[in-house]
């Protein structure tokens, strides 16, 4: 699943401001750059969906085994006569190049099949939750980038110690592992200080803890990449006539510098969205909370296939459309680019 | 208090507040607080640890929850006495193989239902002639003939022969009983929603986050070893799934829980001082290391011999679980099981030299220049696998590598693999070529455990529950014997006889006991724990002020 939640290569921040280096496109290959975009898409949901599938299958172990043993507890080799009905029922007597075939029609045509485990429909296992996952991503996402802004503003090129103070903190939150991170805020915050619920679940106050967890560590990561960027822009031309038409000092910041140099995070967004699904898997095991991170956590453990699957093509999708809403923000934040 | 229960209920911990059974005066007095106003209603929050894949089944982890809507034809109290329950009273025939139960009468399982003999006929035959539940039939599958309703409140078992432990068996929440009505909707609905008629019902399970349990108002058949008749005092009972425990323990300092399980150890002594904890030693097979007797290294007894000497068992168990988990040198049946056989656990007690002796006369003889045994070239090389944060705990975990340490010393050379629960369950472990060594428990008030654990694993009869691949017709006959034994008293005998030949042959290893801890908020009473294998009991808890 990592492969896919790699940054993509664009990611690095670019040598120069990337306004200078947009030019503009014609409509005609506007379209094109679409179609590529959805293709593209396809092809990363059919390659999730391909490697999901075969590393499930391919593991060592039987998945019908699996499944009487998980019902009862016991650790035991079976025999043919108890594997035969469960291999009929889920098709696993099938030979794989048929699975596999049976595996993409379903999902081509929205079905993603039937928990092992669960015994319903792999849709209604996700979508029950789904909402949870996505409000701790999405939260995690936002306050991120507030955490990320508002230590730049305060801190960039505003005094030696105040700047190493603040790239020192950016670093230090890049670094910390979300298990580690979510641990020790749930001791501090809840279970000493009793500030949030120890037990996650719904509610803002339970989602503050799990939401931070996330977001530190995101926030330094984008912190440092527009950093560079922004004390890079303070010395554009175009700064420094705006200060000479008696622009103020945090306007110049907020208007000007800032819109030019959050585009190499804002790149990066897409990707962490994807990222995030990874971290939420251990942040709702640490905060026990429901989320689409719990399931995969519990069908990875039973080698539910429609169920991993499942959850590994939707977070290829909020990957791929997460993407496609970077691109569109770039065009909202820098017109210049994909103007016409 | 028997000294069955004695040794049950530990002793081990000194200072621990017991509350349990007959008890409730004694734990009553041991709370500084003091008793407080009884208050009826309000919810009781429970933090469990692991989830299973559906709320009924074979499984402990599910009968956890079983136990809480699902009532069993009889229960076992504090003593090991078996009392009524549905079935009001029973009889064996002469011959041993027909059981007549009365039941209860009025019992209504929670979708209107009657609970009568019918319904408890077609319990048995989906968990046998279906095999709808794994674990009734490794018990049962073998003695089971038939069952059927001799009348509305007169339910008969045939066997095909004798079984002692057949109530004890019964009282586990394995065998409780479910409507047939709910039965039919599939397992689907079944998996989700069971139907019994227990003091709570299920009224919803959020995946990955809890169930919630209500009061069945109806209730008036708990079990003779209740504190109580009727309905549950409390209201609601939600089960919620805290799989860390740092949040778990936290949970029941900061108030959001009531009541949890499995007490981290490092918290125990602490957690003693401010609520009420439990701690209850499981009967059953301890956990415990199978020894691989058909191949490897450990085909030679001496060699089993000379590996269960090498290590300190005892002295690693205690430094990884702080002391709070007691040590079970008896590898195939723990101390808290009916026909223990003390015996059996301490034949091999820590002694290197003891153990370099034995291997140097199995021709283990020389040393390569990592310290390790070798024989004709071969290294003395044992793979040990097994189940992390599954069926091993951070501090078991922490106890095999002690003893991986110890047994470095005489010449061991012994790799640990961490073994996923897929990759358990699915069987990629099972088998004589997949481990020498293979540490597991299986919880169970019978020590005709031994006849699921022990029993040969022959062509034309297969036992994959024997994870020791030790066939011997003689230990398997005195099993057999002790099964169909006329009394009790005969039956441990040749229980504890098996227990002493299992043990000269050093085909498994103890190392420690399964254990259940509860620790419960100082204003929650009377919550306890129940004596088949383990299962917090709520149904007579309330709150006082």
């Amino acid at each position: 699943m990592s492969a896919i939640l790699r940054p993509p290569e664009a990611a690095p921040a670019p040598a120069t401001p990337p306004a200078s280096k947009a030019p503009p496109r014609p409509t005609g290959r506007r379209l094109g750059t679409i179609a590529t975009t959805a293709l593209s898409a396809l092809g990363v949901l059919w390659a999730a969906a391909t490697v999901t599938f075969l590393a499930q299958v391919l593991m060592p172990g039987d998945r019908a085994t699996l499944l009487l043993n998980l019902s009862t507890g016991q650790t035991v080799e079976r025999t043919p006569e108890e594997l035969a009905p469960i291999n009929e029922r889920f098709g696993f007597d099938e030979p794989l190049p048929a699975q596999y075939l049976e595996y993409l029609r379903g999902l081509a045509g929205g079905d993603l099949g039937t928990s092992y485990q669960q015994l319903k429909p792999v849709t209604e296992v996700i979508s029950d939750q789904l909402a949870p996952t996505l409000l701790l991503t999405c939260g995690a996402l936002l306050v991120a980038w507030l955490l990320a802004l508002g230590l730049i503003l305060l801190t960039a090129r505003r005094g030696r110690a105040r700047s190493a103070l603040g790239s020192g903190f950016e670093a230090l939150a890049a670094s910390l592992p979300h298990y580690w991170l979510g641990v020790i805020l749930l001791v501090v915050f809840a279970v000493e200080l009793r500030w949030f619920p120890v037990v996650g679940g719904s509610g803002p106050a339970a989602l503050a803890l799990p939401v931070l967890t996330l977001a530190v560590p995101l926030a330094g990561f984008l912190g440092q990449v527009t950093r560079d960027e922004f004390e890079r822009t303070l010395d554009q031309p175009f700064v420094v006539s705006a200060r000479a038409r008696g622009v103020g000092d945090l306007a110049v910041r907020v208007r000007h510098v800032l819109r030019h140099s959050v585009l190499p995070a804002l790149t990066l967004s897409g990707w962490a969205l994807g990222a995030l699904f990874s971290g939420a898997v251990l942040v709702e095991r640490v905060f026990s909370r429901p989320g689409l991170g719990q399931v995969l956590l519990n069908a990875v453990n039973a080698r539910d296939v429609p169920v991993v699957a499942g959850v590994v093509m939707v977070v290829a999708l909020v990957y791929v459309v997460a993407n496609l809403l970077v691109d569109l923000a770039y065009t909202l934040i820098d017109p210049r680019i994909g103007e016409r | 208090m028997s000294d069955r229960s004695t040794a049950r209920r530990g002793g081990l911990l000194a200072g621990a507040l017991l509350l349990v059974g007959a008890l409730t005066a004694c734990g009553v007095d041991a709370v500084p607080t003091g008793e407080g106003t009884p208050l009826t209603g309000g919810t009781i929050t429970y933090g469990h640890d692991q989830e299973p894949p559906c709320l009924y089944g074979g499984w402990i982890q599910q009968a956890y929850l079983s136990r809480q809507f699902l009532d069993s034809l009889v229960s076992q109290d504090d003593d090991g006495e078996i009392v009524p329950w549905l079935a009001d009273a029973w009889e064996v025939s002469d011959d041993q193989l027909t059981w007549t139960f009365t039941l209860r009468e009025g019992v209504r399982f929670s979708d209107g239902t009657p609970l009568d003999a019918r319904a408890v006929s077609r319990n048995f035959e989906f968990w046998l002639d279906e095999q709808g539940n794994g674990t009734v039939g490794a018990y049962l599958a073998d003695y089971y003939e038939t069952s059927r309703a001799v009348d509305p409140t007169t339910f008969e078992l045939s066997l095909s022969r004798p079984y002692t432990p057949l109530l004890s068996a019964l009282s586990q929440a394995y065998f409780g009983i479910q409507s047939p009505t709910a039965l039919a909707r599939g397992p689907e609905a079944n998996c989700e929603q069971p139907v019994g008629s227990g003091p709570f019902v299920v009224e919803e399970w959020r995946r990955g986050d809890g169930v919630t349990f209500t009061r069945n108002p109806d209730y008036q058949w708990g079990p003779a070893n209740a504190r109580h008749q009727g309905p549950a005092h409390v209201e609601r009972l939600v089960w919620k799934f805290l799989h860390d425990p740092v949040a778990r323990y936290g949970s029941l300092t900061s108030g959001e829980t009531d009541v949890i399980y499995d007490v981290p150890t490092p918290e125990w002594s602490r957690a003693q001082e401010l609520f009420q904890v439990e701690q209850y030693i499981t009967p059953g097979r301890p956990v415990s290391l199978a020894l691989n007797t058909v191949k490897g290294p450990f085909t030679d007894l001496r060699v089993r011999q000379a590996f269960a000497h090498a290590g300190d068992r005892e002295g690693s168990v205690r430094s990884a679980f702080n002391g709070v988990i007691p040590f079970e040198g008896n590898g195939s049946v723990s101390q808290s099981t009916p026909g223990y056989d003390p015996d059996a656990a301490d034949d091999y007690p820590y002694d290197p030299e003891r153990a370099n002796a034995l291997l140097d006369e199995a021709g283990w003889t020389e040393f390569n220049d990592d310290g390790y045994r070798v024989r004709d070239g071969e290294e003395l090389r044992i793979t040990l696998v097994y189940g992390a944060g599954y069926v091993f705990t951070p501090e078991g975990a922490t106890m095999l590598q002690n003893l991986q340490a110890q047994v470095k010393e005489v010449g061991f050379h012994v790799t640990l693999i961490p073994a996923t629960q897929a990759e358990i369950l699915s069987g990629t472990y099972a088998g004589p070529d997949a481990y020498d060594a293979y540490p597991s428990y299986w919880t169970s008030p019978t020590a005709g455990i031994l006849y699921i654990t022990f029993r040969q694993d022959l062509p034309e009869k297969p036992n994959k529950s024997n994870s020791q691949f030790y066939n011997n017709p003689e230990l398997e006959e005195l099993i057999v014997r002790a099964n169909s034994a006329a009394t009790r008293a005969e039956a441990d005998e040749l229980y504890g006889r098996a227990q002493r030949l299992i043990s000269d042959e050093a085909a498994t290893l103890g190392l420690y006991t399964q254990t259940t801890s509860l620790a419960v908020a100082r204003d929650l009473k009377d919550v306890w724990i129940e004596d088949s294998q383990g299962e917090p009991v709520f149904h007579d808890a309330y709150f006082v002020r």
